[in-house]
């Protein structure tokens, strides 16, 4: 018979160790393709960079107002990896510091738009057919028939452009695709037979969304998110190119962009580290997205 | 005679077609089905695919709004759709499915698979929730340990167990099983199939078996119900049922069933040999619909549905012959 | 003497898995005479369709096979090169799937994939198409199928589940063939169909005198389909005998135990079940893969695997119970 001592026991151990064969077996899953384990590492670079900035880069205070007209336009060298920029910033730092940025906009942008858009559709999709759930998804149609660059620069117009009004930009219009997603997961997943007999038990509608339906969605949501990460940081730069990121002396990936243009070809650095570095970053959170879709993925 | 705790009368589901070539047609799924279950005893309701025996455990357990017709379990009038069913109906009748892969949220862990039974129902034991979820583990012979596993982690047989056990929470006593162990291997079966019998004696449980395996029947059911496109073509007590099976179509299954021992030949049917399909359910045939298949059809087969008729003790068929 | 068809000898696979390899088949013994009909019977996951899919070699990429043998009308399958393979999988051996709505391409009508079998099949005379749909409809025919010409011009998803596995034996048998392979043909479909398909497959296979290999998890299929049965367990076929002989003295344990979980039709109370699970793959018991679950088992039966000796004519038995003699 069980007595308490055993009880304590088994919960420790089993669950210790289910998580952890978990864990070892969504790595293995993960490792088998080696491209999004290279994904893997240049987020997780890029987000070392962003994080610790100012030890990591050679020139931290280049990153705000700084002027150094001994050092103007010097091309890649020892001292500047990336080259400086026409009022003798290092190009490094500043990218390193942009980063930053970059990934508050992400993560702020997910944090915002994920929540919302994930109840948004898990609501339309259990009562597909009704009312509420037409509502939902017309105004969803009404979002998604606005291209979200347009979108963002309307309401980047309106406000002061600054980091937190782009974050705002972008969410306005990017919660539809999480709406859409969990909808027509939802749709489905409420005819399987484990929710069927949750409702034939009787349990309450909020425990047959959030407790059995909404954690299987989480794969889905999860790469979606890490594949998202990589298209905020793009639709963020895209603003600060036409000038709505970001304003000077703050760094922001776009605006390098925009500023170095005008370089073009002989500065070239000015401008192509910096949309080097924004490639890098996408196409980082493209390959994890891979990786992290096969992870998640039931088959073996 | 031990009392009826469920009864259908002329129960019937159809499924309107929505989109397609068809579009306009209606499935008859189940189309006027009557039967009964008394405390304690098993009705094995057979038939093939596309027969109605899930529709009409279906209708039972109110997961289908039924197009006509009467349910009524103790008494009291359960016609409705269950998210219109009071709670204390929806306690004391259990249901297990036929694919426990499906059946159980593969997010969920044992403990929150079974808790959530007795919680809904508010019979959580307040001393030690633990013992209690730990003594349903154990009723269905699954070790303790358990607690704390997610399905994927058991077997085919052990998750089958395990729904059992959710649906043995809120102790019911009417259990609706939708081919339980159809899934499952021959030595997964036997063990389930001598566990259910087990509850079925500590409880007196009401089992309504839906299955297409007579074999499993002969050794499990009280009563067996044969269906055919949505009715019930025979319906006897099993000695009977087996020792003389009368309606053609009956003779027909029992003849196409492979078995293992010469005892087992000697009592299939040898005059009944299979032929032809099951007709659509949404085309079926006028008068009595076996007739496209029937070896013993004659003129008034086409034009007469035959009605239900008592041919021995609780052994009713439905067919011309026996008019 | 008859002339053997295919001859597996001490056959070993393994699937790589995340938690290492999965020895699945642990040497397996297994031949088929010329039109001799066979089947393997075992429970879900015993290696059944490992064993044939390892004669076609469509094996799944994460397989491999270290050791073993396996010979088709003398020739090592193991061995062969592309064209080889081809000219085996065309001609040679066919198989029948357990769902034939995966077998059959949905975009294609059920005439365009009989006469592409036909075609490829290497027989003189089918470059012209009147032909291929000549043997088309034979095959339908013989099949006992209504109306052929409609058939050949029907979508799979036009047919219903027993009309599409009898399409599938009419594919399988359209041309000459040395073996046909089933795999729980008939498991999908309701039991009246069940009877139906599988006394044409019998029937067919008769007639074209190839031989049959017939899994399937149900000893009343194979007792009513074919001669001789192979009974498997864990990777191994731990007892075979000719039909009647296995059913009147089936003397493995693990036989005895199976045959006795199944519900007979004669009543009689359903028994205990086999007390148990099959061993894991990753870390099988050392010597019998059945000795922890066998209610006979000896110290030695955890120490050493048994082989298959001889105990009568045709019948062979896995298991240390039994000496060369037959005797216990």
């Amino acid at each position: 018979m069980a007595n308490a001592n055993d009880k304590a026991n088994c919960q420790g151990t089993v669950v210790k160790r289910d998580k952890f064969i978990q864990l070892k077996r969504a790595w293995y899953k993960f490792s088998l393709n080696k491209t999004s384990v290279i994904g893997l590492v240049i987020v997780v670079a890029v987000a070392i960079c962003a994080i610790f900035q100012p030890w990591l880069a050679p020139y931290p205070h280049h990153a705000g107002e700084f002027v150094d007209f001994a050092n103007v336009n010097c091309p890649p060298c020892k001292e500047h990896w990336c080259g400086t920029d026409g009022v003798g910033r290092d190009i490094l730092s500043r990218i390193m510091y942009a980063f930053r940025g970059a990934f508050t906009l992400g993560l702020g942008c997910l944090a915002l738009v994920v929540p919302f858009g994930v109840v948004m559709g898990l609501i339309a999709g259990y009562h597909k057919g009704q009312w509420i759930s037409t509502f939902i998804m017309r105004v969803t149609d009404v979002f998604l028939s606005i291209p979200p660059l347009i979108m963002a620069l309307c309401v980047c117009a309106i406000l002061r452009p600054t980091l937190f009004n782009s974050l705002l930009a972008v969410s306005v219009s990017w919660w539809t695709w999480y709406c859409r997603l969990v909808y027509s997961m939802t749709s489905s997943l409420r005819n399987e037979m484990y929710v069927k007999s949750a409702e034939l038990t009787g349990a309450s509608t909020a425990h047959i969304l959030f407790r059995e339906i909404l954690p299987n969605c989480f794969g889905a949501v999860f790469t979606k998110m890490t594949l998202d990460m990589g298209w905020i940081i793009l639709t963020g730069a895209s603003l600060g190119f036409v000038g709505m990121g970001e304003q000077p002396p703050i760094p922001s990936l776009g605006t390098m962009v925009a500023d170095g243009a005008k370089y073009i070809p002989g500065q070239w650095w000015i401008s192509i580290c910096p949309a080097l570095a924004i490639m890098i970053i996408v196409l980082g959170f493209n390959l994890l997205g891979d990786g992290v879709k096969d992870m998640l993925s039931s088959e073996e | 005679m031990a009392r009826t705790i469920l009864e259908v009368k002329g129960l019937k589901k159809y499924f309107p077609i929505a989109a397609g070539e068809q579009k306009g047609k209606v499935v008859r799924a189940v189309d006027g089905v009557d039967f009964f279950i008394r405390e304690g005893e098993t009705l094995g309701l057979v038939g093939e695919s596309g027969s109605g025996k899930s529709t009409t455990a279906y209708c039972v357990i109110g997961m289908y709004s039924i197009t006509d017709g009467e349910i009524s379990f103790k008494g009291q009038d359960i016609s409705m759709h269950s998210s219109k069913r009071p709670l204390s109906i929806k306690k004391d009748i259990g249901m297990v499915f036929q694919d426990p892969g499906t059946t159980l949220n593969p997010q969920r862990s044992v403990k929150q698979i079974l808790s959530l039974p007795l919680s809904v129902h508010k019979i959580v034991d307040k001393r030690d929730p633990e013992e209690q979820l730990l003594k349903l583990l154990e009723e269905v012979e699954l070790p303790a340990e358990y607690l704390y596993s997610y399905p994927a982690s058991l077997g085919g047989g052990e998750r089958q167990m395990l729904a059992i056990a959710r649906a043995l929470a809120t102790d019911p006593s009417l259990m609706v099983l939708d081919e339980p162990t159809s899934a499952l291997d021959v030595s997964v079966q036997a063990k389930i199939i001598n566990m259910l019998l087990r509850l079925q004696k500590e409880r007196n449980l009401a089992y309504l078996f839906i299955t297409h395996d007579l074999s499993l029947m002969r050794n499990l059911a009280t009563r067996i119900a044969i269906m055919y496109l949505g009715k019930i073509a025979e319906i006897a007590p099993t000695e009977t049922f087996f020792s003389a099976p009368r309606h053609p179509y009956t003779q027909m299954l029992l003849s196409s069933i492979p078995v293992m021992t010469e005892d087992e030949d000697a009592l299939k049917p040898k005059r009944v040999v299979s032929r032809g399909e099951i007709p659509s359910p949404v085309d079926v045939p006028p008068g009595c619909s076996f007739n496209t298949r029937c070896p013993f059809v004659t003129d008034g087969c086409f034009e007469e549905d035959p009605a239900m008729r008592e041919v021995g003790t609780d052994h009713w068929v439905r067919c011309h012959l026996f008019a | 003497m008859t002339q053997t068809i295919v001859d597996i000898r001490d056959l070993y696979v393994q699937y790589r898995t995340f938690d290492g390899q999965a020895k699945v088949l642990n040497g397996v013994n297994l031949t088929v005479k010329k039109g001799e009909k066979v089947s393997i019977v075992g429970e879900t996951a015993c290696g059944k369709t490992t064993t044939v899919k390892s004669i076609l070699r469509i094996l799944a990429p994460q397989a491999s096979i270290p050791r073993g043998e396996i010979l088709f009308n003398g020739s090592d399958v193991l061995k062969m090169g592309y064209s080889e393979l081809n000219k085996l999988r065309s001609s040679g051996a066919s198989m029948i799937f357990q769902d034939p709505t995966m077998s059959l391409n949905p975009v294609f009508t059920i005439g365009e994939q009989m006469e592409a079998v036909i075609r490829y099949s290497g027989q003189s005379g089918v470059e012209q198409k009147s032909v291929r749909h000549e043997l088309a409809v034979k095959a339908l025919e013989e099949t006992a199928m209504p109306d052929p010409e409609r058939i050949l011009q029907s979508y799979p998803f036009q047919l219903s589940g027993g009309m599409r596995q009898r399409v599938c034996i009419a594919l399988s048998l359209a041309t000459p063939r040395d073996l046909v392979i089933a795999d729980e043909p008939t498991t999908n479909l309701d039991v009246t169909i069940q009877d139906q398909v599988l006394k044409i497959l019998k029937q067919r296979v008769e007639a074209k005198g190839c031989s049959l290999i017939l899994i399937t998890h149900s000893f009343g299929v194979a007792r009513e389909t074919t001669d001789r049965i192979y009974v498997m367990y864990a990777g191994n076929m731990v007892e075979t005998a000719p039909t009647q002989e296995l059913f009147r003295e089936p003397l493995h344990p693990y036989s005895r135990a199976l045959m006795s979980c199944i519900p007979r039709l004669s009543g009689g109370g359903m028994a205990e079940g086999i007390p148990g699970r099959l061993s894991n793959y990753h870390n099988p018991p050392k010597g019998c893969r059945f000795a922890p679950r066998c209610p006979e088992a000896m110290p030695r039966c955890h120490e050493e695997k048994p082989e298959s000796i001889d105990v009568g004519r045709e019948h062979q038995v896995a298991c240390f119970l039994y000496d060369k003699d037959g005797g216990k």
